[in-house]
């Protein structure tokens, strides 16, 4: 069985500096993979480079089992990818309805079914009182809702959700979660960045752990909590 | 059950909701088809109604560009130009008939949309200054093409002077496939992706949106109604110069007109046409020499207080509005 996301020796330069120096990566369907590092550690830019918004300067991503590298961010969308954002990047002026409808545009499907999956959706996320308004009229925490609903819609195979928790009230965090284990019993792989290792821990069927561009260690959350190189990473020396 | 709360409670609401929709549209559409239709027929003012479509369907064309897709085309007056130089030339020196050569007028549009496309890339203040530029370009390249098709400083006379009834009609038949297409666009999967290519072009495209793709087909459709305006505007009074075809003033007053009613709804840019045009000759009339003054503070004023635009700002008051008001 191949895996649903491979990433093999990415680097990422901006100007002198080096985000991402070789990074490894493997995470299996149906797998929460986390991962965690300090700020600037390059998560996010990690994330960037496999849904193809930033172009890699070395190395390879696969996507089940299919070469990706260099393909334009909406191709690799077809293939199954889907996000969310560290800052919640809803279209601002469209309603809740026609930014979930956004993902799926292209599809055979008819409008009305469509729009009634996308009101389950939003329904599944306890956004559909809303449905009508403007994503710019929601909450913080409710923009990231909306991202998850819409990243959902076109039932991807791999999700990348980056940061969810910030900022988010913890009723809604506990939601989030539950959300997330779903997305993982029912197939999807997950790629979760996050500085809430209380969470990160929870949910993580495996964790890696980012530092300065590179993979210092990765594994069972056991063995990430004792791991040496991560402890002295995460609270210094 | 409350009907909001369940799957068919919200298909019958949503069905209802599109009958509110599609009974106001005809009944609006029909009110303002009947309206133009009747105009040559009770003798009212012929000129001012012909000028009045134009604005509605230069405002509405602009509004794809700059309230759907983003860009702020301040050369907008260029592929007017280039539209009214095409049918002058095809039917002066090829002998076209006005109505044949009026397609050609669009085409002429759309051709230079594509040679604008590379453009598409710039945003905000650079795309608007660019735009600028390459229509001052436009009306250069045309006006130091030989006198004997250009018609020179002169202008060109198309030489068959049309029954003002006749590009009236012809007006309004653009005027309305404009605001057709238009309203088809607002509800269209490509009105959406362009909507979320505006808000946002690089999530959109994370979420499997082509961004080039959808941005010149926006593109071409606003490129493509000004230039049939300026093959209907040249029939209509049967002269062609440079100086009027690309004129500053006609992007300024598009724009003005478009904003004053709401960029990004279908309805804005007629309302804003309709208010300033109607305030423009109400204007003119009673004071003839500070009208351009007093307009220009009427502008002002309104960008200061309604900066949404007419439309805009009552659907701003009134959120749920937005589904049945395009
Ligand atoms: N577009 C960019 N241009 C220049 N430098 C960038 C860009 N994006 C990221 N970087 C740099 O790359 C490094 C990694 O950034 P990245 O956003 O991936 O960190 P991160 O692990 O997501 O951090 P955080 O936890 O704060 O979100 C940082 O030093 C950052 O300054
Ligand atoms: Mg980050």
């Amino acid at each position: 069985m191949s895996a649903a996301i491979e990433v093999h020796g990415l680097r990422k330069r901006f100007g002198g500096l080096t985000a991402l120096d070789g990074v490894e990566l493997e995470a299996h369907p149906a797998e929460v993979l986390g991962i965690i590092g300090v700020n600037g550690a390059g998560k996010t830019t990690l994330m960037n480079c496999i849904c193809g918004i930033y172009r890699a300067d070395e190395g390879r991503v696969m996507i089940g089992g299919r070469d990706v590298t260099h393909r334009t961010p909406h191709e690799i969308a077809h293939h199954g990818v889907g996000r969310t954002f560290q800052i919640p990047r809803v279209f601002r002026k469209m309603s809740l309805i026609d930014n979930l409808l956004v993902p799926v545009l292209d599809r055979d499907e008819a409008d009305p079914a469509l729009i009634e999956r996308a009101e389950n959706t939003l329904e599944h996320m306890n956004l559909i009182e809303l449905r009508h308004n403007f994503a710019e009229e929601l909450s913080g925490g409710q923009q990231k809702l909306l991202e998850m609903a819409r990243m959902l819609m076109p039932d991807p195979t791999v999700v990348m959700l980056d940061e969810p928790f910030a900022g988010v009230h913890p009723t809604l965090c506990k939601f989030m979660i539950e959300r997330i284990e779903a997305m993982a019993a029912g197939g999807k792989t997950v790629l979760l960045i996050s500085h809430d290792l209380t969470s990160i821990y929870r949910l993580s069927h495996r964790v890696a752990a980012l530092n300065e561009g590179r993979v210092i260690a990765m594994g069972s959350v056991d063995e990430i909590r004792s791991n040496p190189a991560v402890v002295e990473a995460y609270l210094g020396n | 059950m409350p009907p909001e709360s369940s799957g068919a409670g919200r298909s019958i609401e949503r069905a209802s909701a599109d009958r509110i929709y599609y009974t106001l549209a005809a009944v609006i559409g029909g009110t303002v088809g009947i309206y133009f239709l009747v105009v040559p027929v009770l003798d009212l003012n012929i000129a001012f109604h012909f000028y009045l479509m134009l604005w509605i369907t230069m405002a509405s064309a602009f509004n794809v560009a700059a309230g759907f897709s983003g860009y702020m085309p301040f050369g907008f007056v260029a592929f007017y130009g280039v539209g009214a130089f095409t049918t002058a030339i095809l039917v002066k020196s090829l002998g076209f008939p006005v109505l044949l050569a009026l397609p050609f007028s669009g085409v002429a549009g759309v051709i230079l949309g594509l040679l604008f496309a590379p453009t598409l890339r710039l945003s905000g203040i650079y795309f608007a200054i660019v735009s600028l530029a390459l229509a001052g370009i436009c009306r250069l390249v045309i006006s130091n093409m030989p006198d004997h098709i250009t018609g020179g400083s002169f202008g060109l006379q198309l030489g068959s002077r049309a029954e003002p009834v006749h590009s009236f009609y012809v007006m309004m038949a653009v005027m309305l496939l404009a605001l057709g297409t238009i309203l088809w666009l607002s509800r269209s999967r490509l009105g959406k992706a362009l909507r979320a290519v505006r808000d946002d072009a690089e999530a959109a495209d994370m979420m499997g949106v082509n961004v080039t793709r959808v941005r010149l087909y926006g593109w071409l459709i606003a490129a493509f109604f000004p230039a049939v305006c300026g093959g209907v505007e040249a029939w209509y009074t049967n002269v062609v110069d440079t100086e009027t075809a690309f004129n500053t003033l006609t992007t300024a007053k598009t724009v003005i007109y478009a904003v004053a009613g709401g960029l990004g709804t279908v309805t804005g840019p007629i309302v804003g046409s309709v208010v300033m045009v109607w305030l423009d000759e109400l204007i003119w009339r009673q004071f003839p020499l500070l009208n351009l003054l007093i307009l220009g503070v009427a502008t002002v004023m309104l960008v200061l207080f309604l900066p949404r635009g007419i439309v805009g700002t009552i659907l701003r008051r009134r959120p749920e509005w937005r589904r049945y008001i395009p």
